[in-house]
C-alpha cells in the first residue's frame, strides 16, 4: 500500500525536492521495490544532469545571417515584381487613355492629316472631349504615382 | 543579460541594426541549439531548425512587447518549432499517466559500457516523450534556464512546471523500465 503512495513521489525524493517523512523513509529502507525505483530515479537524474550539451558549429551565426539576407532578397524580389507590374499597368492605362482620347478626337484618322489635327486642337470641342477621358488619365496618373512611391519606399527600405 | 541591455539589443534589432541581431544570435545560439539538439538527434536537422528559430525571432521582434524575458520568448518559439517538427507528440496531454511497474535493470556488468547503453536508452526514451515534457527535461538540465522561464514559455504556473517535470521523469523511468529495457 505504501509502495503505491510513494511511487509518484519517487522523482521528487530523488532530486531532493521532497523530503520523505519517517514512515516513508523507513519503508524505503525496507522495501526492495521502492528502493530500486529510487535508485533508478537517481540514476536517471544523474544521467540527465551529465548529458552533453550540444554546441552549435562555429559558422552558425554566419549561416543565420546569410539565410536572413536570402529572406530579405526574396522579399525585395516580390516588391520589385509588384513595382514592375504597377509600372506596366500604369503605362498600359496611359496608353489606353491616350489612344481613347486620340480616338474620340478623331486624331487617329487625322494623324496623317495635319490640317485636321490643327482644326481639332483649335476647336472648342477639344476640352469637352478631353474631359470625358479625364477619369482614365487620372487613374493612370494615380497608378504611376503609387508605383513611384512604392519604388521610393523599396529603395529606402533596402538602404 | 540585464533587462536594460536586453531591451537595448531588442530595440537596435527592431531598427534594423544587423550587428545587433548578430549579437543576439551569438548570445542565444548555445541555448537554442542545445535544447533542439537534445530533441532532434539528426544534427543537420537540429542545426536547420535552430536557424529557423532565429529567422522566426527576427520576423517576430517587431511584435515582441517585452512583457517576458527575451530568453523566455525565444524558448516559446523553440517549443512551437519542436511541436511542428514532431506533431505526433505535440498535442499529447501532459496529464496522462502510465503505470509501468517493472524496475530498471543494469544493462551490463561493465560499468562504462552500461553507462553508454543507458545514455542511448535514455535518449531514445526522451524522444518518445510528448514535446512539452521533452522541453521540460531538456531545458531544466541546461544552465541558464530557470523554472520561471520554463513556466512562462510553457504557459504554466510555476508549481505546475515542477509537478510536470517530476511526471516527465517518472514517465521516462517507466519507459526505461518497459520499452527500452
Amino acid at each position: 500500500m505504501r509502495c503505491d503512495h510513494l511511487e509518484p513521489l519517487i522523482e521528487a525524493i530523488a532530486d531532493g525536492s521532497y523530503q520523505p517523512g519517517a514512515a516513508d523513509a523507513q519503508h524505503l529502507a525496507a522495501c526492495g521495490v521502492c528502493a530500486a525505483r529510487l535508485a533508478d530515479a537517481r540514476a536517471i537524474d544523474g544521467l540527465l544532469a551529465m548529458r552533453e550539451v550540444a554546441v552549435p558549429p562555429p559558422a552558425f551565426t554566419a549561416t543565420v545571417m546569410a539565410r536572413l539576407g536570402q529572406e530579405r532578397w526574396k522579399t525585395e524580389r516580390v516588391i520589385d515584381l509588384g513595382f514592375n507590374l504597377a509600372i506596366a499597368a500604369g503605362i498600359l492605362v496611359i496608353l489606353a487613355g491616350g489612344a481613347g482620347l486620340a480616338w474620340s478626337l478623331g486624331l487617329v484618322r487625322v494623324s496623317i492629316d495635319l490640317q485636321a489635327i490643327w482644326e481639332a486642337l483649335g476647336s472648342f470641342d477639344v476640352t469637352s472631349r478631353f474631359l470625358s477621358q479625364v477619369q482614365t488619365i487620372a487613374m493612370a496618373s494615380a497608378l504611376l504615382t503609387m508605383a513611384l512611391v512604392l519604388w521610393w519606399w523599396a529603395e529606402t527600405a533596402a538602404d | 543579460m540585464t533587462g536594460t541591455s536586453e531591451h537595448e539589443l531588442v530595440e537596435r534589432c527592431r531598427q534594423g541594426d544587423e550587428a545587433a541581431f548578430r549579437e543576439l544570435v551569438d548570445q542565444y545560439k548555445g541555448l537554442v541549439f542545445a535544447v533542439i539538439a537534445r530533441s532532434i538527434t539528426n544534427r543537420a536537422r537540429a542545426e536547420e531548425l535552430a536557424q529557423d528559430v532565429f529567422l522566426k525571432v527576427h520576423k517576430g521582434l517587431p511584435y515582441f512587447r517585452g512583457e517576458s524575458r527575451l530568453s523566455t520568448w525565444i524558448f516559446r518559439i523553440i517549443v512551437n518549432a519542436l511541436s511542428q517538427e514532431r506533431p505526433d507528440l505535440a498535442t499529447t496531454s501532459l496529464d496522462e499517466t502510465d503505470d509501468g511497474r517493472p524496475r530498471l535493470e543494469p544493462a551490463a556488468d561493465d560499468r562504462a559500457f552500461a553507462d553508454l547503453v543507458m545514455k542511448d536508452r535514455l535518449q531514445k526514451a526522451i524522444e518518445q516523450l510528448p514535446v512539452p515534457y521533452q522541453v521540460l527535461i531538456n531545458g531544466h538540465y541546461l544552465k541558464g534556464l530557470r523554472y520561471e522561464d520554463l513556466a512562462e514559455a510553457l504557459e504554466m504556473p510555476l508549481g505546475t512546471v515542477k509537478t510536470h517535470l517530476h511526471r516527465a521523469k517518472r514517465r521516462l523511468r517507466h519507459l526505461l523500465e518497459t520499452e527500452f529495457r
